[in-house]
């Protein structure tokens, strides 16, 4: 997982770059895989959840998210953790430049 | 500090393992699953957000026209009103709900995400204001080559 956190004129703008193949049962079958995509993705800041996302194997394979959040400060840590479709999760964190 | 620390990292353990396995206070895979098994994106909206009147204008959707790559559509939502929940639907694909987003408190409602389209089709959000209500947007794009592994 790659994450890239940014404070600009008070908005922190967070891109972030998951690792998934993101396939759903049509198209695991087509590609002779296992079905395998992230089911749910979290985003904390000082232990304040400030965006989450539901997701589904239709969002691109390894999915790109943009989001935006007022009230954090330089040096703060954004902390993304992921969970897939077998329970799987995963965890990573960036500072805030 | 560190005992207090590790004290305090106990009490998050505890709280956490009487939820469910779901790392979220909103998983709208839990809550609303057969939304995510809705063939079009009137029933997926139905099954999430029951039926609601929707207003329109106020969600601004950035995508292009006409996407070459299917696999990877980008689209970007930006909204004038302040919002704590954004749902993206699409008719490309087998089933239509592709990604919820939760906004936390100090959330600025600009996002912006790639998703799969086997081809040509509307893309609609709906998303729920702090007012209580519904707004919508839909735009339709072209596809020229598939994703979904087509």
């Amino acid at each position: 997982m790659k994450i890239k956190a940014k404070l600009k004129d008070g908005v922190t703008e967070v891109k972030l770059l998951l690792t998934s193949p993101m396939a759903g049962k049509e198209e695991a079958e087509k590609k002779k895989i296992e079905v395998s995509y992230i089911a749910h993705v979290t985003a904390k800041v000082n232990d304040k959840i400030v965006w989450e996302a539901s997701t589904g194997p239709f969002l691109s394979k390894d999915p790109y998210f943009k989001f935006e959040f007022k009230g954090a400060k330089a040096g703060d840590k954004v902390v993304i953790e992921t969970v897939d479709n077998k329970g799987k999760t995963d965890k990573d964190e960036a500072e805030i430049k | 500090m560190q005992r207090r620390r590790f004290l305090s990292l106990g009490a998050v353990a505890a709280a956490a393992s009487v939820l469910p396995a779901s790392l979220s206070a909103t998983d709208f895979r839990a809550t609303a699953p057969k939304a995510w098994d809705a063939a079009t994106s009137q029933e997926a909206i139905e099954a999430m957000f029951g039926k609601v009147a929707m207003t329109d204008g106020q969600i601004e959707i950035k995508a292009p026209k006409l996407a070459e790559n299917g696999g990877a559509v980008p689209i970007g939502i930006i909204s004038k009103v302040e919002v704590t929940t954004v749902a993206v639907f699409q008719d490309a694909n087998p089933r239509s709900a592709v990604v919820v987003f939760e906004l936390g408190e100090g959330s600025v409602a600009d996002l912006m995400t790639k998703i799969k389209m086997r081809k040509t089709a509307n893309v609609t959000i709906v998303a729920k204001g702090k007012d209580g209500k519904f707004y919508s947007a839909v735009q339709k794009v072209e596809v020229s080559i598939g994703g979904c592994g087509g």
